[in-house]
């Protein structure tokens, strides 16, 4: 079983939007950080932190079975995620921005799952409506409409 | 004080099919209310009603989850409901979730985060589920009293409606200090009765308006919570003099024995055995009304409306062009489970929809085994408020209902309803001539005259034909085995005394 193709491209555009508009907002901070951060603020306030933190667990131990790569990453009790590479060189070579997607790393692709997972499970429990309005409230400037590729992401 | 001077409390629609005519109009704003019942018992689900219903852009929902159901799946099992909009979330409904800061911290310290939220939002509505478990947690630094006053006095100041949502035992009532500072306290309940589950709702108290009070039925359906209210929903309705007018049975002489034909608003009983026509005779009077522009219904609980259209036709009663037209309802009511004000409300629904005139409901005994078997015990007193609220409103009741055929007794129902009955025609079989003979005679028609004749009858092709004159050759019909006396037919007599006036 892998993620749902439509929220890897979910998860595609936020990272995008991520890496893109906001990586000198929190320098410290990688892309797929910036984006688990964000839904993390936006599910804890209606699901609880300990509600977050069920679902970020089971989407770890998802995305661990498509990408070995994410075996060091855990997620605390408070729903933090800990052990995702976030150094100097991913921030200079965010996941999309300008950056040849074969020769992404192993890792970048583990964070791709991860927060496709996340979305996934979103969505299968609530419903694409409600996730699409949750993504929406967090990224109102994303453009998140899949009709401008084949696979609902700008190539 | 006159009018004008009073506050004008507004009445907000409840999102709960049948809630608002119970509550007396709509819920008063910035009340501040509980909804108490057992787990099950669809608290939530009517809370989600009413969010759903209130909440805007501008004055959004606040809905508060704490301790139990996890607020993942309770959105899952909610968007299910058809009420549910989820373009209304988060921009109209915002839910929030308090379970760290009850477990972690105090009360204080949660109407601390309330009344931020409350204060950035600017809420309409404020739900808070379950309150219970909030209040269930010891050691708390701030007193519960001092906790539900000062939060029922910053969210009524902050012009929100509330909701408290929490289990409740009705052992609590006395105690809970809760129910002291309530203005609403809706309480849930479901029984299970045999085989079946029975809902009720009881609005304990409602502050600044009147509400129907008693227990109503209440069902949870794809639709969400949905109340049928004591008074069927026809509260407020204009009640209809009581008019002169005579509705024809679409049978010539049986109209002369009822003086010119069933008055207008009166419920009328046809009682016999199997076989003796009371359906046929049904078949004709809706038919009869709706040649004359009267809609009808027609309940029926013992045969399919094709089945039964399809016997009318063999009498010559088309039924099929009426219900095209929107001028006839054939309602089949054999529902499993259901409650008889449900069934009621069906039939009101119906009745209100075509604005019909003449009500049949064949038969009582069917509409009686319809019902499941815990609803039974309510079926007089629910049919007596049915009889009461839709003559009440000029609508003209025919129930049929079967009786046992006893050839020593001359009973007019099996149920004991003839009290809630004005006008009671009996049909019944007779030893005749080495032949089993049908006669009919009017029992009573309250208030007015009608005929003391016993009628031969005949079903034909066309219907019921009322055959000759009245039996005077026989004693003892009534018996079915009557004695033939060999009596000359009298100088025909006046059938009817002077008009008697009806009672209002």
């Amino acid at each position: 079983m892998t993620s749902p193709p439509k929220m890897r491209d979910l998860a595609h555009r936020l990272l995008d939007y991520e890496a893109g508009a906001n990586k000198s907002s929190e320098p410290g901070k990688s892309a797929t950080l910036r984006v688990y951060e964000k839904l993390r603020d936006g599910l804890s306030e209606f699901a609880g932190a300990a509600g977050f933190e069920s679902i970020a667990s089971r989407a770890l131990a998802l995305a661990k079975t498509e990408a070995p790569s994410l075996n060091a990453v855990r997620v605390s009790a408070d729903g933090e995620l800990h052990g995702l590479g976030q150094d100097l060189d991913e921030m200079e070579h965010p996941v999309d921005m300008g950056r040849d997607r074969a020769g992404k790393s192993h890792a970048d692709e583990g964070e791709i799952i991860l927060i496709a997972r996340i979305l996934g499970l979103l969505l299968l429990f609530l419903g694409e409506a409600i996730v699409l309005s949750l993504v929406r409230v967090t990224w109102p400037g994303a453009a998140l409409d899949d009709r401008n590729s084949e696979n609902g992401r700008k190539s | 004080m006159n009018t004008q001077d009073k506050v004008k409390i507004n009445k907000l629609p409840t999102g709960v099919p049948g809630l608002d005519e119970i509550v007396g109009g709509g819920l008063p704003e910035f009340s501040f209310n509980i909804i108490a019942g057992a787990p099950g018992s669809g608290k939530t689900t009517l809370a989600h009603q009413f969010v759903f219903a209130n909440a805007t852009p501008e004055r959004p929902a606040l809905y508060f989850t704490v301790l139990g159901e996890s607020a993942i799946k309770m959105l899952r099992y909610q968007q299910q409901y058809t009420f549910f909009d989820p373009a209304m979330l988060p921009g109209s409904i915002r839910f929030i979730n308090l379970s760290q800061v009850v477990m972690e911290k105090d009360l204080g310290a949660v109407l601390e985060q309330i009344t931020r939220e409350v204060e950035k939002a600017n809420p309409a509505v404020v739900v808070v589920d379950s309150f219970r478990t909030m209040v269930r947690k010891p050691s708390s630094d701030m007193d519960l009293q001092s906790f539900i006053q000062r939060l029922a006095l910053f969210l009524a100041s902050w012009q929100a409606t509330t909701f408290l949502i929490g289990e409740y035992a009705e052992e609590e009532l006395r105690d809970n200090p809760i129910f002291t500072v309530a203005d609403g306290l809706f309480w849930l309940r479901q029984t299970a009765e045999r085989n079946s589950i029975v809902r009720k709702l009881q609005i304990i108290k409602l502050r600044g308006q009147d509400s129907v009070p008693g227990l109503h039925t209440f069902r949870i359906t794809d639709a969400g919570v949905q109340a049928f209210s004591r008074t069927f929903g026809l509260t407020g309705h204009a009640k209809n003099p009581p008019s002169h007018r005579r509705l024809s049975f679409g049978i010539a002489e049986l109209d002369k024995m009822l003086d010119g034909g069933v008055r207008e608003g009166d419920s009328v009983l046809i009682a016999g055995s199997s076989g003796t026509g009371k359906s046929v005779m049904a078949t004709q009077f809706i038919a009869e009304g709706i040649r004359q522009g009267e809609p009808g219904i027609v309940a029926v609980f013992e045969e399919r409306p094709q089945a039964y259209a399809e016997r009318a036709a063999s009498l010559g009663l088309d039924l099929d062009t009426p219900q095209r037209d929107g001028k006839l309802s054939i309602l089949y009511l054999r529902p499993l489970d259901l409650s008889v004000d449900e069934t009621m409300h069906s039939i009101l629904d119906a009745v209100q929809k075509i604005g019909a005139k003449r009500l049949v409901i064949d038969s009582l005994a069917g509409f009686e085994m319809a019902l499941s078997p815990g609803f039974r015990a309510d079926f007089r007193e629910s049919l007596y408020r049915m009889i009461f609220a839709l003559t009440g409103i000029g609508v003209t009741i025919l129930s049929t209902v079967e009786v046992d055929e006893s050839f020593t007794e001359f009973p007019f129902s099996t149920y004991s309803i003839s009290f809630l009955t004005d006008d009671i025609i009996r049909l019944r079989y007779v030893s005749i001539d080495g032949q089993l003979r049908k006669i009919m005679v009017v029992i009573k028609m309250r208030g007015g005259n009608h005929a003391k004749d016993i009628r031969e009858y005949e079903i034909t092709s066309k219907g019921v034909m009322i055959l000759g004159k009245r039996l005077t050759e026989y004693q003892g019909l009534i018996s079915g085995i009557p004695v033939y006396t060999g009596r000359s037919v009298p100088k025909e007599e006046p059938p009817h005394r002077p008009e008697v006036k009806r009672k209002n």
